[in-house]
């Protein structure tokens, strides 16, 4: 039910009951230390070769050993995604802007858009480094080609999903396409589009590291690449914590903003 | 035919509209042969059953559909022209607020559309919203919600106030609240009104003119004048002349309806 008692609602109210309440928030820490005792207790007791499972303690040295390294080649992979992300979500959202507008145009332009899904970026990677070289761009690139297409069908369906009886209002009173498009159906869009990046800055992320594990450069893609040559299990490990602590975090953060930006949508209300 | 509106000009003029909508199984016949007049300032309510193309026939004097025939004149001038001339004012029976801008900010939309200015917390305060001013759509009961619309509309001054089964999602309560209120509210500012309802009392109530309408297609069936006294208060509606004119407006919509079973289906 949408509808609530204003008069009812004391200021804090949602939180005593709310998920932020409690100590439901101390879960997910718990669950995910002790599956790092049971993983370091059952390598031990087993005696598993390090090179094929290396305990939780042993990634814990790989880290600190080289703390610098982690950190530099991580800030490489997510800047690599985050201009990726940025590419994406603004080019798709402008080009859904436009196919919003139009039918045909909508009909044209979504094959290529298509085309630029389906293509194996394994295939197009080689390509950008031809064009532009072994630095940022490629493989900001190859993070943008990932993420675009969920923006922009996202993005399409939130800019046509405007409550008709608002678009009248607006025509009723001879309101321009501008105004339509920014008092309307860009605030109509946002659900969409935060609901497409969550899906996309994951893919980002995975992106950035792809395209540094097919150069070799640099980044999270190259720690990864070397530690493989190496045998370095312990350091295989580091780097897929690092890149999951990553994702974490920007999802989160995405989760923050929403509730922040949406915070008059029913996503966002506490149940 | 000049398409500027002209001030002595009835509000609306409507001359032999028809309109066809397409479906899979052959057209649909919404509206055939209707003609209607408002004049300035007057209080004209559209009785009819569900699907009598009462929304089609409002939608085409607010230019939001382009009639398959027939002429619409507002204010002498096009629909077009009377949007320009931010002439009109909409409400719908869905309100169409803007889920994302408080109270306030929603009735100020239509100054930004228009460009006019109001005293917006004397507007709220006339709706009965004042208190609501700050919270979201969300946060509000339905008929709450529909009094926000009522302000939107009325912002910016228009002319002529079109509503399209304004009350028809709220109950009986809401809805007399509600009703009292727009009277009042019409009785200050006395634009012209088109009124869209299935609510034989309510139209009754409020009205200069009652337009009985036939349903598939719609159809002008009757018009009744309703010359009770003004200002209107409650207690009219136990009066034996209301009682009276429920009736007629009653046995018109029963006679088209008749109309219809003989037509056969």
């Amino acid at each position: 039910m949408r509808t609530r008692d204003v008069t009812a609602l004391p200021e804090g109210a949602l939180d005593a009951g709310g998920r932020r309440g409690g100590l439901g928030w101390l879960v997910p820490p718990m669950v995910f230390a002790l599956l790092l005792l049971a993983w370091e207790g059952l390598v031990r007791a087993l005696a598993v070769q390090s090179y094929l499972l290396p305990p939780p303690t042993a990634v814990a040295r790989a880290l600190l050993a080289e703390p610098g390294r982690f950190a530099g080649a991580a800030a490489l992979s997510l800047e690599a995604a985050l201009g990726g992300l940025v590419i994406a979500t603004v080019s798709a959202f402008a080009l859904a802007a436009v196919m919003a507008h139009s039918r045909p145009l909508e009909r044209a332009l979504y094959p290529p858009a298509l085309l630029l899904k389906v293509m194996p970026i394994v295939a197009v990677y080689p390509l950008l480094t031809i064009w532009f070289g072994f630095g940022m761009w490629p493989k900001m690139l190859i993070a943008a080609l990932l993420t675009f297409f969920p923006m922009l069908v996202n993005a399409l369906v939130g800019l046509r999903s405007v409550d008709p009886a608002a678009l009248d209002f607006f025509h009723a009173l001879h309101a321009s396409t501008w105004q339509v498009f920014w008092r309307l159906r860009l605030p109509s869009s946002l659900p969409y589009v935060f609901a497409a990046l969550r899906i996309s800055v994951p893919l980002s992320l995975i992106g950035a590291v792809v395209a540094e594990f097919l150069s070799g450069a640099s980044g999270m893609g190259q720690v990864i690449l070397i530690a493989n040559g190496d045998f370095d299990t312990a350091v295989l490990f580091g780097a897929v914590f690092v890149l999951g602590a990553l994702g974490v975090s920007l999802t989160a953060l995405v989760s923050y903003l929403e509730r922040r930006v949406l915070d008059w949508h029913e996503s966002s209300r506490a149940v | 035919m000049t398409t500027a509106a002209r001030p002595s000009a009835p509000a609306v003029a409507v001359r032999g509209l028809a309109h066809r909508y397409a479906s899979g199984a052959g057209d649909v016949v919404a509206l055939d042969g209707v003609d209607l007049h408002v004049e300035a300032g007057e209080f004209v309510s559209i009785v009819g059953p569900s699907g009598c193309g009462k929304t089609t026939l409002l939608r085409a004097v607010a230019g939001l559909l382009a009639p398959s025939e027939g002429s619409v004149a507002v204010f002498g001038g096009t629909p077009e022209a009377a949007q320009t001339a931010h002439a009109l004012g909409l409400v719908s029976q869905d309100p169409g607020l803007l889920p994302w801008r408080s109270v306030e900010a929603n009735v100020r939309l239509a100054l930004e559309l228009t460009g006019v200015t109001t005293d917006v917390p004397g507007l709220l305060a006339r709706v009965g919203i004042a208190a609501f001013a700050r919270h979201r759509p969300g946060e509000l009961s339905g008929g709450m919600r529909q009094r926000v619309a009522l302000a939107r509309a009325i912002a910016h001054g228009p002319r002529l106030l079109l509503m399209d089964e304004p009350f028809g999602a709220l109950d009986e309560l809401s809805r007399e609240v509600i009703r009292l209120e727009l009277v009042r509210l019409w009785e200050r500012d006395r634009p012209a009104v088109l009124f869209v309802t299935h609510a034989i009392r309510e139209a009754v109530m409020l009205s200069d003119r009652v337009v009985v309408m036939s349903g598939l297609p719609g159809r002008m069936l009757d018009e009744i004048a309703i010359d009770l006294p003004r200002p209107r208060i409650e207690s009219i509606e136990s009066t034996a002349p209301f009682a009276a004119l429920v009736d007629r407006v009653r046995a018109a919509l029963r006679a088209g309806a008749h109309g219809d079973a003989r037509g056969g289906v």
